[in-house]
């Protein structure tokens, strides 16, 4: 009733220039439009003519070789690590390679320069890098103390843990010029 | 008199490091601490890297669970330490990875939107009465 008495006093008052006026199809409610901005996304052909410009340009880049110390994010052993050339790793496990072995890491998930990086989704390609490692050294760790005690119940045991370790050195990392 | 100990409590405090006691309880704690300790020091980890990552995505406008949620969505399985150890030693990386992230949410919202019409068999308008 409340809004029919609005309507009324409205169209009395502004009726010469009723058909001016747009009236919403859909009342406008707290859902009408979503909570978050409004968005408009690049046009698709313009996109696609610049992402192949961008790849040209970076394909440019690593075949001329115009990149400096490359960084590497590699999936081993269970764990990322962010490796380097002339980098030393060590993992808390036994690798089947003897000492001086030459490795090659695949599973890499991202290289970057100083100017472009490539991001895998999740992994890179085989044929785009190259990341080498050798086995410097296998050893055992420090010995760690694993220790259970509960007071008043006279329990305690203690014993002695050491992880056998192994040390990988990075050689190179390479990237060559197969981007599509 | 000092027994046969473990040269362990050397670097305690008050006479913990002399008497031979005291020191047997309190090595004996240490060690208990140590190996629960271990156990934590993973969770304890995790939680830094997120206030990092989150303080990091904040200044390039996203908030922590828009980036994460956003480049799992994108196929990208950087975990957070990597992500983390990125946005401190490489800015540039990480930019482009919350520039990711934002696209992929845009998408995404313009997906939930759908084409803006109503479903079959429904309509909806205003009645007006004069």
């Amino acid at each position: 009733m409340f809004l029919n008495s609005l309507l009324i006093g409205a169209a009395a008052s502004a009726l010469p220039e009723s058909h001016l006026i747009v009236h919403r199809l859909v009342a406008k409610t707290s859902l009408t439009s979503p909570p978050w901005p409004e968005v408009k996304l690049p046009d698709p052909v313009e996109e696609a003519k610049y992402h192949a410009e961008v790849v040209q340009k970076v394909n440019e880049m690593i075949a001329t070789g115009q990149y400096g110390r490359l960084f590497a994010v590699v999936h081993f052993a269970s764990k990322q690590w962010k490796i380097t050339s002339e980098d030393l790793i060590m993992m808390d496990n036994v690798l089947e390679a003897e000492c001086g072995d030459r490795i090659r890491m695949e599973k890499v998930l991202l290289v970057g320069a100083d100017d472009f990086t490539l991001i895998g989704r999740p992994l890179l390609g085989k044929d785009l890098v190259r990341v080498e490692a050798t086995v410097v050294e296998k050893t055992e760790s420090w010995p760690k103390i694993n220790m259970r005690f509960w007071k008043r119940h006279n329990y305690q045991r203690k014993k002695i843990i050491m992880n056998p370790q192994t040390v990988l050195r990075i050689n190179t990392i390479e990237i060559f010029p197969c981007l599509s | 008199k000092p027994q046969w100990e473990l040269p362990g409590p050397e670097h305690f405090r008050g006479r913990k490091n002399r008497c031979y006691k005291l020191a047997v309880r309190s090595v004996r704690r240490a060690f208990v601490k140590s190996t629960k300790a271990r156990r934590e020091k993973k969770r304890f980890l995790r939680a830094l890297w997120i206030t990092r990552i989150e303080a990091a995505s904040l200044e390039h406008g996203l908030k922590y669970p828009a980036f994460i949620s956003n480049l799992l969505k994108s196929q990208v399985e950087l975990n957070r330490k990597m992500i983390a150890d990125l946005a401190i030693y490489e800015p540039k990386t990480f930019k482009s990875l919350a520039a990711l992230a934002q696209r992929r949410r845009q998408e995404g919202f313009l997906a939930a939107l759908g084409d803006g019409k109503e479903p079959d068999g429904i309509f909806s308008r205003i009645v007006h009465h004069y």
